[in-house]
């Protein structure tokens, strides 16, 4: 089995723990309504979950290096977000592994609004792919045979 | 919306589902909606090439909206707050598909100091394909809906 670590020296760079800092954004009264008619649910009570948060802050860190295709999430759930709000998300690599010879890394972001209300913690598990060396979704392609 | 369930759920209870088609077109205003992420693999056919896939697929977190209303749904307050998700996507979705979210009580747990549930979800496309699998950590349903009546304005 090849070096999975050292064919992905970007992979292995970042640091579990790494900070990816802090994004904030106004939640208008358009945003819900748009996501709420996008997904057909008229009364959708986390628009937020089309914000990508954790990808957001992942991106702007490392955009220029590293993809990660969403494999999956694990979040947690506390208080809706109130249109015009501002919400504030932070963000942090919270684990990184290698399984069946794949990179991933565990991107955490935690939201919270204007009022100190916490909204939601995200986590993405995400298939690292080095950007210019690997196709982001080469070995989704492979697997799901899309 | 939908049914409200007030009954306790029992392992091996059957969550009332959900089914919504995915179209190209909702695809592509996913991408936009609450934060523009531009063109990418679930929106334009060339980015989607360019990340070594043959076509547009529809994005993981299109799935999570759709386990989302099974569980506001089924469980209402007790699922938005404080309710927890594990969930992989395991199989594309391409517009087109229809989706249908599910889901069947595993266990009975205590959830945040409360009786709860854990409940297998899963979302599978019109042949019965299973495109996301997961967990969910809940209380025990709700008949409240109280973000409704907070967007609205109206006292919870």
């Amino acid at each position: 089995m090849p070096d999975v670590e050292a064919e992905n020296s970007v992979w292995a760079s970042i640091p579990v723990g790494d900070d990816l800092g802090t994004l904030d954004y106004v939640l208008t009264e358009q945003m819900v309504a748009d996501y709420c008619r996008v997904v057909d649910n008229p009364h959708a009570a986390y628009p937020t979950v089309a914000a990508r948060h954790p990808a957001n802050l992942f991106y702007r860190k490392y955009a220029a290096v590293m993809r990660v295709p969403n494999m999956g999430h694990d979040s947690e759930y506390f208080n809706p977000p109130i249109p015009g709000k501002r919400i504030t998300i932070s963000g942090r690599i919270a684990d990184k592994y290698i399984r069946r010879g794949y990179t991933y890394l565990v991107v955490e972001a935690t939201a919270v609004d204007e009022d100190g209300r916490l909204i939601e913690r995200s986590k993405l598990v995400g298939l690292a792919r080095a950007v210019g060396k690997q196709a982001a979704h080469g070995n989704i392609a492979k697997k799901w045979g899309a | 919306m939908g049914r409200v369930m007030t009954t306790t759920l029992k392992v091996g209870d059957r969550l009332s589902s959900v089914t919504r088609e995915v179209t190209n077109e909702k695809m592509i205003e996913f991408e936009k909606c609450v934060w523009d992420r531009g063109r990418n693999s679930h929106s334009d056919i060339n980015a989607a090439k360019a990340d070594g896939i043959s076509r547009t697929i529809a994005s993981g977190q299109n799935q999570m909206a759709f386990l989302h209303e099974l569980l506001e749904k089924n469980f209402g307050d007790s699922w938005v707050y404080g309710g927890k998700i594990s969930v992989r996507y395991i199989h594309p979705v391409y517009a087109g598909d229809k989706l249908t979210a599910n889901g069947i009580v595993a266990e009975l747990i205590e959830h945040d100091g409360k009786p709860g549930v854990v409940v297998q979800v899963w979302c599978e496309n019109q042949n019965g394909v299973k495109t996301s699998a997961g967990t969910v950590r809940a209380a025990q349903p709700s008949d409240k809906r109280s973000w409704i009546r907070a967007r609205e304005g109206a006292p919870t």
